[in-house]
Parts: structure tokens; C-alpha cells; sequence
């Protein structure tokens, strides 16, 4: 760079000597004319016309040094970088605008490719499948041993079809410190279906997969990372897993992922046990993945499948259930990005519209700039300037501006990643794989380029013309006209935006200020999960929730207290509606979809500040009984006994033959995640003789501040059994984290939204002005003449109030279409929601007046005396 | 036509050289000095001389320097190079050669 500006330097002061060497020779002539004793003014004269085109012969001499097009190129941007300077406020506003629609599109698009587009990081990752059950039960599909077994023998669409089983955590002893692992059970041609080697080591094989068959182990390339430090000599080593001893076969390659995109540290085999009682298997849960045969579509696949389905359904799902189960076969990336689906097509299409919004400005700005420059280029042409190099002079400022915008949008777009990546809430999938993609950067600086070039050459491709010379703008109505449809556009297209953001706004508000049936502010909680060996003994599970709970209990300061098998707004195990039976009465009907339980202490209900509306809570001596009473949710009551009292009532939960009676009917809670309606839901009493499951939450309603609470938590497990691991955390925080997602995607579409407006604030001022400053000389006559200055701003107002109008109309027309495709997305606002359009129209018209005020008023403040003398 | 103007410029510029083989000299005294010896016969035009001067001397045949004149102004001076005589003792024998071919076809005919 120093280097071309001494080179530049150096070629000026160059030119100068060239100059002053010509120079010097007609001032010898002059001497030697006037030596003969020609006249003074005569000698110079005859100097002057001997000599010829000084200007010529510099060109020439300079043609020598310098190849010739680098010189004009450069005089080119030299003079488009001046014209640049001179309107300083035209570039920043061309520049900012290019930014920010690049920026955007690139930052946001480079986000959803990875979900949306990017090839899975498996060998023809298109003939990957998801399949198995759908039902209330989850929110994946889902498969059991016994149907799969069934599906594996007789399908005839699948390459290859296999199994894993649900994730466990499990104990993983290095030296000293326990250590939770990721543990799943995979079938043996799991990684094969996949296409997947290890990166060290052998794959499974068909004999480490029969039922009884040792453990062999492949590792995570992390595992082996942290944990053996790479050494290759680890394969074949035997390693204490859930104090078993297992032995490790291979390695898992670097970039491996679970189709689930769970962490996995361990696989194992799954050795499905295939000559069990088909009941015992068909509770045995799976999940399913397959590859299609070449040629064979999912939806052939799917087609092919449901015979099978409709019988193993028969066989294998509960009657209950089975009419609610449905068959999914769908892609490996559907299955992957379900949840973010929606949200990644909405947020692509939003950031599109404002490259397209950020495209109309550029566009706008380069008409404004051109049309202010028309008696320049006139001008030029006049002094003999060809076409071509006008031209040439316009296209080098329109690139000239392009790369600068350019620049500045990938610094942007940069930004901007930085910024969604540190900002976005946990669990937004592959966000931390997100990089620019450079062809998307290429097609927003092309669009960005294109909206330049076009506009940027209108000037100079139309035949210059004299009468533009003399300062009258007879011509160019045709691109008023443009610039009135590009003003327009842009306000339809923040209408649109404005619109999306205040559904969402209004969405989020709605999700955040609803009642989830408790109050989370000062709980706090403890979540625990234990080993299985250890506590595989039923009396070893017990002692030690009966032990940690007095304990737990006995913290000073920490207020009110409760164990739990898990907690709102979700975390609750589900069972059929169906299953429940009502002492003295007919079953009640078939198709209930699921009831949520959860296995508490008498204090929960007052910790998690849940309102009992009828009955009672449950008490310390209902503990030690055999039969613990129950406590229905406020929908579970009504649906099992309309409006009749529940308390009293006696209900058999899982057709065991014990009748638990009903003691008191719970406030609704929250769940099944936090947009969803209440699952109903029942209360058991933890007692001491009940199974419980091994994981379980504490919960303190304290005034202590959790970070002291969590000291004391720790010590106490830690004191009973030091290889439990306690995660200790604010209810509020918990269910914050559920928010997060809506408020981020709130948060970038008002973001969106906002560049729109300011967008088309900006071309409207810009026609505006533009407009006000033609007219001025028309203005100064009808002022003359006797019109007032509210005559005149009312004029420019109604005219700006047509284009916006048309804009508006072609806004709602775009919002309506937008917004039922958002539907999915937002939380009891319908996407035809009154207030919102309303509010969005009302911030884009409060807006837009002000940016059509200001050139409307100075445009009435014109000083006809001026204006009169103008030009 | 190409040709042609290689020719011209070629003639142009074995006159400069010869004419600073003598002595250094500037632009407007070599035109004088090419106009005074032929005798009035050749013209050097004034506007292509400073592009044949300045390509002689990123060619290193001249070397320019600013000097004053007899007069007491300030001119670029031209010094014929070691490079520069090399060049001239190969064209004036090529223009003889040229010279006395054209001239015998010329008396031929």
C-alpha cells in the first residue's frame, strides 16, 4: 500500500517536470523569436502555435511512462472518489445500506445453510431416514424391539435399517474421579448404515451384537482426546464402565455425529435380545434409522412400510394407544432440525426481504445521485468527452461504491455472526459451525453490485442532451416514476417486516407474562442423578433419598423444602389417559392422549408456590402407609369427573388393583414445555416403600441467594456419596432458558424490521428532497403568486402520502401472505392479529411522516426572492 | 502504415542522436540544430519529439538532466549514453545501407 502511494506521488511530480520540460522549450522558441527581433506578443504567439497541442504531446510523453488504461483508470476513480467526497452524506447512506443488507443476508443465511442445505456429514446423506412411531408419547418418532425386529426382517425398501437404544448416562471410572459418560447401545451395522469408519480400531461385528455377548466399546474421539490423551495404544484396553469391565475396539472419527446430534461418548453394542417374549420386547424402546435403496423415494419407502406398520401396531402398541400412533418416515435433516425448521425458513425469507428492501435504496440513491449529475455529464460531453468514457466513468464510481459497500457488508456480515453466535441461546443446533459462506456473500454483493451497476449507468447510457446544459430538468420523469415504485416497494417490504416483528413481539410478551401455574421467582434448584450399579438395590436407592432429604432439610436458612422426580415446565414421565380406572365406575375412554405424573414430598406444592383449589395437600404421615393418596391437576379432575367432587374418589393408576384415593385437586401447570397447553396431570406421594426413579430434583423456596445455597447442597451429597454430581440452579433461570429461543428470533426480526423502516425512511426523504429541490424555481413562482407555505407542504405531503399509501396497501396485501406462514411460530397471536397490523402501520406511517416532513417544510420555507435567482 | 511510422520514428531518432553525438543539448535546440544543418530541409515536429525523447531515455540511449542555458533558463539537457552511441554507429549504417539502396533503385528507375 505505501509503496502504490509513493508510486502515486512520484508520478505526479513526474507530470509536473513533464509540463514545465514543454513549457520550458516554448519559452526558448519565444527567446528565439524575439532574439530575431520579432514583437514580445508575437514571439510568444508563434511560439505557442509552432509548438501544437501541448496537452497532446503531455499525453503522449506520459503514454510512454505508463501503460495507457492504468492512467485513465485511475483518473477515473481519482474523480470518482472526488465526486464521492463531495457528497459525503450519498456515500455513507449507499455504503451503511449496502452493509446492512449484505451483513444481514450473508450472517443469516451462513446460519440456516447448516441446517437447512449443507449436506449431513454422512456419504449420500439424502438416502437417510428417520422412521418409527409417532404418538403423544414423544415428540420423535420412536420404535420398540419387538416391532423393529419385525420391520428389520421384512422390509424390502431399506439398503440397510438400524437401531440404537435411548442414551443412558453411565459411570465411568478413571482413576480417581468418577465421571458421567454418554453411553448408547447401537445395532452393529449402525455405523455402516451411516457410512461411517472408525478412525482407529474395527467397527462392530455381528458376534459382539448377540445377546450375552461381552462389551466392546468404540469411544469418542473427544473421550479419547481428554481421557487417553491419543494414544493409539488404547484399542483393546479394558475400562470400568457402570463397574463392568469393557473393553474398547476403536475410535470414532473426529467429525462424527449422532444422527440426533446428541453427544455421544461411548457406543456399545446394543445385543437386542431377540428371542425374548415379544411383550417383554414391545416395551423396549428404540429409535430407528435406515438407509434407502437407490431409486426409492421416502415416500415410497413410506408407502411400503405401512403394512408393516399396521401390523406390528396391532401387536406392540397398547390398545389405548394404537389408534393414535402413526407411521413417520421422513429425511434424517427433517428429523434433525424439526424444531428449528420453521423458524430457519421465516428468518431467511425476513433477511432476503431486506436485501431486497437494502437493493431498492441503493438503487434509489444512485437515481438521485444521477439525476443531480446530468448537466455535469451534459457538460462534459460537451467539452468533447465520448460516450465510452462516460460510460466508463460511471461504471468505475458504481463499482467504485459496490466494492466499498462490499467491504463493509462482509465486515458486517462478520459482525454480525460474531454477535448472533455469542447471543443466541443454547441448543440452537449447528450455530457453532456457522462460517460465512462465501457463496452467499457472492450472491448478496451480485445483488448489492447489480442495484449499483443498473442505476449507476442510467445517466450515462441516455444521449446527453443541451438542454440539460442550462440547468432546466425537462427530462427524467420516467425515473421519478421508477424512484416513486422503488419508494413504494420499500415500504410494503417494511410493512411486511414490521408486521412479522410485532406478531412476534406480541407472541414473546405473550409466552413470557402467562401464568405457568407456580412462581418461580426465589426457588431454587438441585438436580441429581445417581449411578446405576450402586443403587440398582431398591433399599440402597431409598436409604439414600431418605438420608439426602433430612439432610437437605436441615440447611439453615433454606426455607421451604421438596424432592421431586422431576419438574415443570417439563420433565414429567408420561401414561396413557386410558390406563386410568375409577373404583365403581365404567373405564373411561379410549383415546386420552397421555397424563403426565410425578412423584413429589408433601412440601412441593408449597415450594413451587402451586395452588391446591380443592382438598388438601399431602401430609408427613401418609408417608409410612402402603396406598399413598393422590393430587389430581385441575384438568385431570375435570376430565375424570366433570363437575363432580373428586376428593375421596379412589383411583387404579396402572391396572395394578390398588385404588389410591384422591385427596386434592392441584392448579394447572405448565407441562410440556412452555407453548403448549397442560398435559393433565396426578401427584403421587413419595413414600418409603415406592419405586422411584434414580434421578431426582431438591427444591428450596430460600431467600438465600443460590450460589451460597449450592455450597451447602454440595457438601451434604457430597457427604453421603462424593460421585453424584448436583447441578444447582435458579428456578427462574431454568425456565428463562425455555424463552430464550422466542426472544432471539423476536429480537432479530424487530432488529430486521427496523433496518426496513430506517431504509425506506431514507429513500422517501430522498425522493422527497430530490423533488423539493427541482421544484424550487416552481415553488418560488406560486409563492410569488400568492400560495401559502402550508399550500406548498401540504402538496409535497399529499404526494409522498400517495407513493406510501400504494406502499401500504402492497404491504398488507404481502402480510397477510407472510404472516399465515409464520403461524407455527407464535404463541396465542393469530397471524391475522388486529393490534399488530395496526401497530405496524402505525410506527411505518409515524415514520414516514417524519421523513416526509422535513423536505415538505423546506420546501414552505423557500424564499421566492431565492428561489427565483436559483440557477 | 505501421511500418512506415517505425521508419519516420526511427529517422527521428538517429537525428537526435546524432545531433547530441557533438553535445549535450535540449528539446528546442535540437530541433533548431536538425533545422540549421539540413540546411532547412528537415523539420522536426515539435510535438513528437518530446515522446521520441522521453522513450530514448527510458530506453538509457539519453540521459536528462536540468541545466541552465547560455541565456541564463532553465532547460532539460540531453546526454547521449555509451548505450546511446552503440546505437548510433548501428543506425547511421543502417541508413547509409537504406540510404544507397533507395538511392541506386531511385537513379534505376
Amino acid at each position: 500500500m505505501k509503496s502504490l502511494f509513493g508510486w502515486l506521488r512520484r508520478r505526479s511530480e513526474r507530470e509536473e517536470e513533464w509540463r514545465e520540460e514543454i513549457e520550458s522549450h516554448v519559452q526558448l522558441r519565444q527567446e528565439w523569436n524575439e532574439a530575431r527581433g520579432v514583437p514580445a506578443d508575437e514571439a510568444r504567439r508563434a511560439a505557442r502555435r509552432q509548438f501544437g497541442n501541448t496537452g497532446r504531446t503531455l499525453e503522449q510523453v506520459r503514454a510512454v511512462h505508463v501503460c495507457g488504461w492504468v492512467e485513465s483508470l485511475w483518473q477515473d476513480v481519482r474523480y470518482a472518489a472526488r465526486g464521492f467526497s463531495r457528497s459525503p452524506s450519498f456515500s455513507i447512506v449507499a455504503i451503511a445500506t449496502m452493509a446492512i443488507g449484505i451483513g444481514a443476508s450473508t450472517a443469516v443465511f451462513s446460519v440456516v445453510d447448516r441446517l437447512l442445505f449443507r449436506p449431513l456429514p454422512y456419504p449420500k446423506d439424502s438416502q437417510l431416514v428417520s422412521l418409527g412411531y409417532f404418538g403423544p408419547i414423544d415428540n420423535m418418532e420412536f420404535n420398540v424391539v419387538a416391532s423393529y425386529l419385525e420391520w428389520r426382517e421384512r422390509q424390502k425398501v431399506f439398503q440397510s435399517i438400524t437401531s440404537m437404544r435411548p442414551g443412558a448416562r453411565c459411570d465411568f471410572q478413571a482413576g480417581e474421579t468418577p465421571q458421567q459418560l454418554s453411553c448408547y447401545g447401537v445395532e452393529a451395522n449402525f455405523l455402516k448404515t451411516f457410512g461411517i469408519a472408525p478412525a482407529l480400531g474395527r467397527d462392530f461385528r455381528a458376534e459382539d451384537d448377540r445377546p450375552g455377548a461381552p462389551t466392546v466399546i468404540l469411544i469418542s474421539n473427544a473421550l479419547w482426546k481428554t481421557q487417553f490423551g491419543s494414544d493409539p495404544l488404547v484399542l483393546g484396553r479394558t475400562i470400568s464402565l457402570d463397574e463392568e469391565r469393557v473393553r474398547i475396539i476403536g475410535v470414532l472419527p473426529k467429525d462424527f455425529e449422532m444422527p440426533q446430534l446428541d453427544d455421544a461418548d461411548v457406543l456399545m453394542a446394543a445385543r437386542l435380545l431377540t428371542n425374548r417374549p415379544r411383550a417383554a420386547n414391545a416395551s423396549a424402546p428404540l429409535r430407528t434409522f435406515a438407509r434407502l435403496r437407490d431409486g426409492i423415494s421416502i415416500g415410497q419407502a413410506r408407502q411400503a412400510m405401512l403394512p408393516l406398520f399396521e401390523d406390528t401396531v396391532r401387536q406392540d402398541a397398547p390398545f389405548e394407544l394404537r389408534s393414535e400412533l402413526r407411521l413417520v418416515v421422513r429425511s434424517l435433516r427433517d428429523r434433525q432440525i424439526s424444531e428449528v425448521k420453521p423458524a430457519s425458513w421465516m428468518l431467511l425469507g425476513a433477511v432476503l426481504a431486506l436485501l431486497l428492501a437494502a437493493c431498492a435504496n441503493v438503487a434509489n440513491l444512485m437515481l438521485a445521485r444521477a439525476a443531480a449529475r446530468r448537466r455535469e455529464l451534459a457538460m462534459r460531453a460537451a467539452i468533447g468527452a465520448g460516450r465510452g468514457r462516460l460510460i466508463r466513468q460511471m461504471l468505475t464510481e458504481s463499482l467504485l461504491l459496490g466494492v466499498a459497500g462490499g467491504t463493509a457488508g462482509c465486515g458486517a456480515a462478520w459482525l454480525l455472526l460474531r454477535a448472533s453466535i455469542r447471543l443466541a441461546p443454547e441448543g440452537l443446533i449447528r450455530l457453532n459451525q456457522a462460517r460465512i459462506d462465501p457463496r452467499v456473500l457472492v450472491f448478496a454483493l451480485a445483488a448489492s453490485f447489480a442495484s449499483t451497476l443498473l442505476f449507476g449507468l442510467t445517466p450515462a447510457l441516455e444521449r446527453p442532451r443541451a438542454d440539460a446544459l442550462a440547468g432546466w430538468h425537462a427530462a427524467g420523469s420516467i425515473r421519478i416514476a421508477v424512484r416513486k415504485l422503488l419508494v413504494a416497494a420499500q415500504v410494503a417490504i417494511s410493512l411486511v417486516l414490521l408486521s412479522g416483528a410485532s406478531l412476534f413481539l406480541r407472541s414473546f410478551w405473550n409466552l413470557e407474562s402467562q401464568s405457568f401455574g407456580f412462581q418461580a421467582e426465589h426457588v431454587v434448584t438441585a438436580s441429581f442423578t445417581l449411578r446405576r450399579q450402586r443403587y440398582r438395590p431398591p433399599e440402597a436407592l431409598a436409604a439414600f433419598f431418605r438420608e439426602i432429604e433430612s439432610r437437605l432439610q436441615r440447611i439453615p436458612g433454606a426455607g421451604w423444602f421438596a424432592l421431586s422426580d422431576s419438574i415443570p415446565p417439563r420433565g414429567s414421565m408420561g401414561r396413557p389417559y386410558s390406563n386410568l380406572k375409577i373404583e365403581g365406575r365404567p373405564p373411561v375412554a379410549a383415546h386420552g392422549g397421555m397424563v403426565a405424573f410425578r412423584w413429589v414430598t408433601p412440601g412441593y406444592f408449597r415450594t413451587m408456590g402451586i395452588r391446591i383449589l380443592a382438598g388438601r395437600e399431602f401430609t408427613e404421615q401418609e408417608r409410612r402407609g402402603a396406598d399413598t393418596p393422590l393430587i389430581l391437576s385441575a384438568t385431570l379432575a375435570r376430565r375424570l369427573f366433570g363437575r363432580e367432587n373428586p376428593i375421596g374418589q379412589r383411583l387404579d393408576l396402572d391396572r395394578s388393583g390398588r385404588w389410591l384415593p384422591v385427596v386434592g385437586v392441584a392448579a394447572d401447570v405448565k407441562n410440556s414445555g412452555i407453548a403448549e397447553a397442560p398435559d393433565p396431570e396426578y401427584y403421587r406421594l413419595r413414600g418409603s416403600s415406592s419405586q422411584m426413579p434414580r434421578s431426582g430434583v431438591a427444591l428450596f423456596r430460600t431467600s438465600l441467594d443460590p450460589a451460597t445455597l449450592a455450597r451447602w447442597i454440595r457438601r451434604e451429597f457430597a457427604s453421603i456419596d462424593r460421585s453424584v454430581p448436583v447441578t444447582v440452579e435458579a428456578m427462574a433461570t431454568r425456565v428463562g432458558r425455555y424463552t430464550d429461543r422466542p426472544r432471539f428470533v423476536a429480537l432479530l426480526v424487530t432488529l430486521f424490521a427496523a433496518f426496513a423502516l430506517l431504509l425506506a425512511a431514507v429513500g422517501l426523504y430522498g425522493v422527497l428532497s430530490f423533488l423539493v429541490t427541482q421544484q424550487t424555481q416552481e415553488i418560488g413562482v406560486r409563492m410569488a403568486l400568492g400560495a401559502r407555505p402550508r399550500d406548498i407542504a401540504l402538496q409535497f405531503g399529499r404526494h409522498a402520502g400517495v407513493w406510501v399509501g400504494w406502499g401500504i396497501i402492497a404491504g398488507l396485501v404481502g402480510s397477510a401472505v407472510a404472516n399465515r406462514a409464520i403461524k407455527a411460530l407464535l404463541f396465542e397471536v393469530a397471524p391475522t392479529d388486529a393490534v399488530s397490523l395496526l401497530a405496524a402501520v402505525m410506527v411505518l406511517a409515524g415514520i414516514a411522516g417524519v421523513a416526509v416532513c422535513m423536505p415538505s417544510h423546506r420546501a414552505a420555507r423557500i424564499d421566492p426572492l431565492v428561489a427565483l435567482r436559483h440557477e | 502504415m505501421a511500418n512506415n511510422r517505425d521508419h519516420l520514428q526511427g529517422t527521428l531518432e538517429l537525428l537526435i542522436l546524432k545531433t547530441l553525438e557533438r553535445a549535450p543539448n535540449h528539446g528546442f535546440g535540437i530541433t533548431l540544430q536538425v533545422q540549421t544543418v539540413s540546411d532547412g530541409l528537415l523539420r522536426v515536429e515539435e510535438g513528437s519529439l518530446y515522446p521520441a525523447l522521453h522513450r530514448m531515455e527510458r530506453d538509457k540511449l539519453l540521459k536528462g538532466e536540468w541545466r541552465l542555458t547560455e541565456t541564463g533558463r532553465k532547460a532539460r539537457f540531453y546526454t547521449l549514453t555509451a548505450a546511446g552511441r552503440q546505437r548510433l554507429a548501428e543506425a547511421a549504417t543502417n541508413w547509409t545501407a537504406v540510404s544507397r539502396g533507395v538511392d541506386k533503385v531511385l537513379r534505376f528507375a
